[in-house]
């Protein structure tokens, strides 16, 4: 089965869902490929990102379109039809054809999209046309086909000798409902925006967007930089005059050949402070590769909040801000640098099984509830190590007593000091009570050797005779 | 030529001194909870600047005394009214730092930032964006070493907002020390090992941990090697941090350290 036919093949008589026999009989000379529509819909993604050059809200239409929204946006380009004059010229040059058009909804432009008159140059319905009565002859003579009806719908419909938009939409709406289905009414309706349309869109669309073409493409990292803050710059003035700040913001380098190159930076507070920004993208700025060159930035913030600053007291304008507020360009800096799993604050958990017992959240996340501790009575020690570490050669008394002597990393510890057991064992409400097992049970110990090293070490399981004690170092009290 | 030698001299010794005063003002002093370790010191651990403290023996690699002591005198500064609202930087190279322990030793975990760093550069790096970073009472870093010009970075960086160094020096498991050049920029240098301690009351289990402290260097004071135990408040595991140190045995110069003092005092 052919799955699609390239413009020669269709001019010699070929066309999608022939069989490949039949088309090989018509052709004998042709060449076929495999259909992949997994990484069609890869390339069809891949594309959305990089549309992003020309809006932030991009939906992918699988099998073979997509949507931008482009409200608000058109007049960087000084008008929808120059706009959409520049697409197509970008997307010829990287060898990709494309049927474009520009309409009020998301239905009219993929009805003009699909017109004949599109496969030559761009469709631009101006607005105004989309509301005029009667209906606009650009959508009025389009197929049926063009309102994404299901195929058979549209074939009972032609039965009745409908066969145009303009023919459809002149009919009275209660009977056509009645006949055909709802389905039919709300495609008519989309696609004249008497009904909203929900696009999925790639990333939630945000109103907080700044992009920068430039005339040379630019690859040097100090350009990057400049770029990279001339951005913030005018996205920020507009985030401040708003009174709002963003907590996460993406930056995206388009480059010459196509592929997107993008940053993400995420903030302990909302900020919207463009030369802090530049900061915090500044180190990472080094890790993107510009290939070719960089033809434009864009920068988009999620996540804004009204920003609420506190009156500055006249003692903090002389005393450096202390506090957790003081802390936060610290610890941005560092998360950016280092990324967020490796600047961390911990809490207690309540439970007493060592490795669980501690959680680990945002340097400046507000702690939920009291901000308890751990029990004072319970001694912990200073370092765990990440997994025990078999002792060996342990000199113990059974049943329970602790070492006497035990060898660890090639040095052996007499021990003279030692306090315990505290049986710690596993947390049974956590799983079936059946997989519970007297050999998860650890009998911890305080241990102090000939230097007073002091370490944590515990055996595992309950005695038994016929199983070897094993004895695990855990953990190391300074 | 008599003269010219003189005059040289004295050009060398003006520019030792100046070396010398690399280190800033002294912004304040902690004291160690003893008149005899602070005398040393010349009225107890200068803040703004920052100290050495590494440990000998297996505590090289393990860490643990010379965290304890350093999680002691962090304690103890974090308190001090002047520091309030500030937080305690503790940059790790391996992540097995269990804050339970720290607050078990009067650290408490929510005035405590935990970093995990990818390497040595790094861990220096952002120990020196720490401490000049307003909001931070102490960094703590554990580092292999700390070279001339690393210390100078960190000295400069104390005295942008007055924070306190506490660099730990570790080395990793079965690695070699790091190569030691000899000069250091830190304000005092510190050998911290294990001690045994005395049984709890009823002379049953574990008594409070105590360490012997080697100072080795410390710029306007003197040297010494004392035996210490963490001074320990009215509850079980309560740590008193007013006093961090509670002093023990002072071994005085460490060829009169007999063994059989040392089995004395402990």
């Amino acid at each position: 089965m052919l799955a699609a036919v390239s413009p020669d093949a269709a001019a010699a008589g070929l066309f999608p869902g022939q069989r490949v026999t039949d088309a090989q009989a018509l052709r004998p000379d042709l060449v076929l490929a495999e259909a992949e529509p997994e990484a069609d819909a890869r390339a069809l993604e891949a594309l959305a990102d990089w549309c992003v050059r020309f809006s932030p809200a991009v939906a992918p239409d699988p099998p073979d379109g997509l949507f931008l929204d482009i409200g608000g946006v058109a007049h960087l380009w000084s008008g929808e039809a120059e706009m959409a004059a520049d697409l197509a010229a970008r997307l010829a040059r990287d060898g990709l054809t494309a049927r474009i058009a520009v309409a009020g909804t998301a239905g009219a432009a993929w009805a003009l999209a699909r017109s004949p008159a599109a496969a030559t140059c761009p469709q631009v319905l101006a607005p105004g046309r989309m509301e005029a009565e009667p209906l606009a002859p650009e959508l009025a003579g389009l197929p049926l086909a063009a309102l994404r009806l299901e195929p058979a719908a549209v074939e009972r419909l032609s039965r009745l000798g409908l066969r145009r938009i303009g023919q459809l939409a002149a009919l009275p709406r209660g009977p056509l409902a009645k006949r055909f289905g709802a389905g039919v009414l709300l495609r008519l309706d989309q696609a004249l925006g008497r009904v909203p349309e929900a696009l999925a869109f790639r990333r939630p669309p945000t109103p907080w967007f700044a992009r920068l073409d430039l005339a040379e493409p630019v690859s040097a990292p100090e350009d990057l930089a400049r770029l990279c803050r001339d951005a913030a710059l005018g996205l920020c003035a507009r985030l401040e005059a708003s009174g709002r700040g963003a907590r996460r913001f993406r930056l995206d380098f388009h480059r010459v050949d196509g592929a997107p190159v993008g940053l993400e930076l995420g903030l302990s507070r909302p900020a919207c402070e463009p030369d802090r920004l530049a900061r915090l993208f500044l180190p990472r700025l080094e890790t993107l590769d510009p290939g070719f060159g960089i033809e434009a930035v864009s920068l988009q913030a999620a996540e804004a909040e009204v920003l609420t600053p506190g009156q500055a007291d006249l003692a903090s304008l002389l005393e450096p801000v202390e506090g957790p507020e003081a802390l936060a360009p610290l610890i941005d800096r560092l998360t950016a640098r280092l990324g967020p799993r490796r600047v961390w604050r911990s809490r207690p958990l309540a439970s007493h099984v060592p490795e669980r017992s501690v959680r680990r959240t945002a340097a400046l996340e507000v702690a939920a509830g009291p901000a308890g501790g751990w029990p004072a009575w319970r001694p912990r020690p200073l370092r765990l190590l990440p997994r025990p570490e078999p002792l060996e050669a342990v000199i113990a008394l059974t049943p329970d007593e602790p070492p006497r002597q035990f060898r660890w990393r090639r040095r052996v510890h007499r021990i003279h000091l030692a306090e315990g057991p505290e049986r710690i064992g596993a947390e049974w409400w956590r799983t079936g009570i059946e997989a519970v097992r007297t050999d998860q049970v650890r009998d911890y110990y305080r241990v102090e050797d000939q230097d007073g090293a002091r370490f944590w070490v515990f055996r595992s399981g309950l005695h038994d005779h016929d199983r070897p004690v094993r004895w695990w170092l855990h953990g190391l009290f300074g | 030529m008599d003269g010219d030698r003189r005059n040289r001299l004295a050009a060398l010794r003006a520019d030792i001194r100046r070396l010398e005063r690399v280190a800033g003002p002294v912004r304040g002093r902690l004291s160690l909870g003893d008149p005899r370790l602070d005398s040393a010191l010349g009225g107890g651990l200068p803040l703004g600047q920052w100290h050495e403290i590494g440990g000998e023996g297996a505590e090289a690699e393990t860490g643990a005394a010379p965290a304890a002591f350093a999680a002691r005198l962090a304690a103890a500064l974090l308190a001090r009214p002047d520091q309030r609202g500030r937080s305690a930087v503790w940059i790790l190279r391996r992540d097995d730092l269990f804050p339970p322990g720290l607050a078990g030793l009067g650290l408490p975990a929510d005035r405590l930032v935990g970093v995990c760093a990818r390497d040595e550069d790094e861990a220096l790096a952002v120990a020196e964006d720490a401490l000049a970073s307003p909001g931070v009472g102490v960094v703590l870093a554990e580092v292999g070493a700390v070279d001339l010009t690393a210390g100078r970075r960190l000295q400069l960086a104390c005295e942008a907002r007055g924070g306190t160094g506490l660099m730990l020096l570790r080395r990793p498991f079965g690695g070699g020390a790091a190569a030691t050049t000899g000069g250091t920029a830190a304000a005092t240098c510190w050998r911290v090992s294990p001690a045994v301690s005395a049984p709890g009351p009823g002379g049953l289990g574990l008594g409070a941990p105590r360490w012997r402290l080697r100072l080795v260097r410390s710029r306007g004071g003197r040297t010494g090697d004392w035996r210490v135990e963490a001074g320990a408040g009215g509850g079980e595991g309560e740590a008193d941090v007013a006093h961090p140190l509670r002093l023990v045995a002072e071994l005085g110069d460490r060829d009169l350290a007999a063994p059989a003092a040392l089995s004395a005092a402990g």
